[in-house]
């Protein structure tokens, strides 16, 4: 045995010898970043990103009744044929801002009572996720950069030129796309995604950061953040919450999406080092502690992919929904099971804790099959809440009838 | 633009109609004959349909697609994008050089294609089969890539080509071009 064992070390050395600057010659190229840390065990896996339709579905193909809500709540379909609907916000007079990703579209919906009517008012940008709006300026953020339309609300026909506001910024597309938010100190925040799945990302990557409105200022607030496409501020206290898509290939339960509060600026979140605050990274956890990093104020759940993040602060819902936050959750690819397609709920009790995690709008996953993907919420004027599905290409509203 | 518009299910004769346009280049039935054009014949319906979005909107350029697609409707996309993925392929008559296609073999393997393309190359969704498409075509659309030119949905192929060499290129090409052009399913 021992014999057999030496025979097959020695020609295990000389075909390294041998074949050793050849083999390197074919170092793999990365994989795609969506296939990247995917180990042996899982190489014949057919775990696969869903592709995203190129047309908005028709509201014959959008079965509203399916969605679930809360007795004495209400969900109607409120506006369609939005292609990839992603990101919403409000203008001063009215209009909804309604972003995209793949489509490269962003989007005027302007409330005729009965229906909706849908403008495109910018295409052909790159991945253009982030939409934010304040003093009549409708800001973009793209993959690279940050721009505006000034006075866009007034012209929603004939749109403005798009004013870049800051492109100093990173211009790789994994993970490149953005949301975008006024922060209550006025400025502007985003983030920037790790390019991979699962990499010792530059520094420039991985974090929270922010921008003044006049592209001057920029910093970092947070660090270790690997993907985090949605954060909103709590009305009371003022703090930044935000969502964390979690890496993929650890397997169908681990490791949890997040849910986090920052309480203090630079703080670092794990990535990649150590993933839902209590598993070590199994290639560059070595040697580090998860003490080391912020843990999660509430693991979310494994692939649900949390994106938007939004505090209830309306008069229309019982009064106990007050200052909740609500997750929307666009659902998992790497899992056999799926989880996530739902809109979570989070109540923080006195200590800034999580009192309760419940669903607050699902049934857009029924069995195996999906047929639409909650991206993101926005409230409206009267308290009702917009859900936006990027699948279905559509924006549903959630009304409380007392 | 006609966002808003209901959408409705596609219609195979009126993608049929509406293809008389590209039949000069792209072959009445989607089997292109034309060095440098693609063949649409039993490409996977979302592919077609994203690509002529990343047309109309200035995403993707060419001098003869820029200006057809401008026009064209929503439902005019799907209409087309549902007729060609209802033809059957045929292999594209190509000088392909089977030392460059055995190397262009591997490296498909080194990188990675078959994890979006799917074993064969056949594609699917909104993924291109690439067996048997035409051989300048490849080239070109590969070095538009590198290039950062082409244009793709969330940046998968602009990464992926980043690190090939114009031999590579060359290479794969050659192999996709000798793959059979079985439809994406």
């Amino acid at each position: 045995m021992l014999r057999i064992t030496l025979t097959l070390l020695v020609v295990a050395v000389t075909f390294v010898l041998a074949f050793g600057p050849f083999v390197q010659a074919q170092q793999p190229a990365a994989p795609p970043t969506w296939k990247q840390g995917q180990p042996a065990s899982m190489a014949d896996s057919t775990l696969a990103p869903i592709a995203q339709p190129p047309a908005p579905k028709a509201p014959g193909e959008i079965p509203v009744d399916r969605i679930k809500v809360p007795a004495g709540f209400k969900v109607s379909l409120w506006a369609h044929g939005i292609n990839n609907a992603r990101e919403m916000v409000w203008g001063e007079k009215g209009t909804l801002f309604v972003s995209s990703r793949v489509a490269g579209n962003v989007y005027a919906v302007l409330d005729r009572g009965d229906s909706r009517e849908v403008k495109v008012i910018a295409k052909g940008l790159n991945l253009p996720n982030g939409v934010a709006f304040r003093n009549g300026t409708l800001y973009i953020a793209e993959i690279s950069r940050i721009s505006k339309m000034v006075g866009v609300e007034d012209k929603l026909d004939n749109p403005p030129a798009m004013e870049t506001v800051y492109d100093t910024l990173p211009k790789d597309l994994p993970h490149g796309w953005k949301h975008l938010a006024f922060g209550p100190d006025g400025k502007l925040y985003f983030n920037i995604g790790a390019p991979c799945n699962i990499c010792l990302p530059p520094d420039t990557h991985a974090n929270l950061s922010r921008v003044n409105p006049d592209g001057t200022g920029f910093e970092y607030v947070a660090h270790g953040v690997r993907n985090s496409v949605g954060f909103d501020w709590h009305p009371v206290t003022k703090r930044l919450y935000f969502t964390t898509h979690g890496r993929d290939w650890l397997g169908d339960d681990l490791p949890s999406d997040r849910f986090d509060v920052l309480t203090a600026k630079d703080q670092h979140f794990g990535f990649p080092f150590c993933h839902q605050g209590d598993i070590l990274d199994p290639e560059f956890g070595k040697g580090k502690s998860c003490n080391d990093y912020v843990k999660p104020l509430l693991k979310t759940g494994p692939h649900v992919a949390g994106n938007g993040v939004e505090f209830y602060t309306g008069s229309m819902f019982p009064a106990d929904y007050k200052n909740r936050a609500l997750l929307a959750q666009r659902g998992s690819w790497n899992r056999s099971k799926k989880s996530g397609f739902r809109v979570m709920m989070v109540t923080i009790d006195s200590k800034g804790g999580v009192a309760k995690y419940e669903p607050f709008a699902e049934g857009w996953l029924q069995g195996e099959e999906i047929w639409g993907r909650p991206v993101y919420t926005r409230q409206m004027p009267d308290g009702s809440l917009l859900i936006s599905d990027d699948y279905a290409g559509a924006i549903y509203r959630v009304a409380y009838q007392r | 633009m006609a966002a808003g518009a209901p959408a409705r299910a596609a219609d195979l004769e009126a993608g049929r109609q509406k293809s008389e346009p590209c039949k000069a280049c792209h072959g009445a039935d989607g089997n292109a004959s034309v060095p440098g054009t693609p063949s649409l014949a039993g490409q996977p319906i979302y592919f077609t349909h994203w690509q002529l979005i990343k047309f109309r909107d200035g995403r993707r350029k060419d001098p003869q697609m820029t200006p057809f697609a401008a026009s064209l409707t929503d439902a005019d996309m799907a209409d087309l994008a549902a007729f060609y993925a209802a033809q059957h392929p045929t292999p594209r008559p190509a000088g392909t050089d089977p030392a460059k296609a055995a190397a262009g073999r591997e490296l498909a393997q080194q990188h990675h294609c078959v994890s979006c393309h799917r074993p064969g190359l056949v594609g699917h969704e909104q993924i291109p089969r690439l067996a048997g498409q035409d051989l300048t075509y490849l080239v070109k659309l590969l070095r538009g890539f590198k290039a950062q030119t082409a244009g793709d949905l969330d940046g998968t192929m602009t990464t992926a080509a980043q690190p090939l060499s114009e031999a590579d290129i060359d290479n794969l090409a050659h192999y996709m071009a000798t793959l059979p052009p079985v439809p994406a399913r």
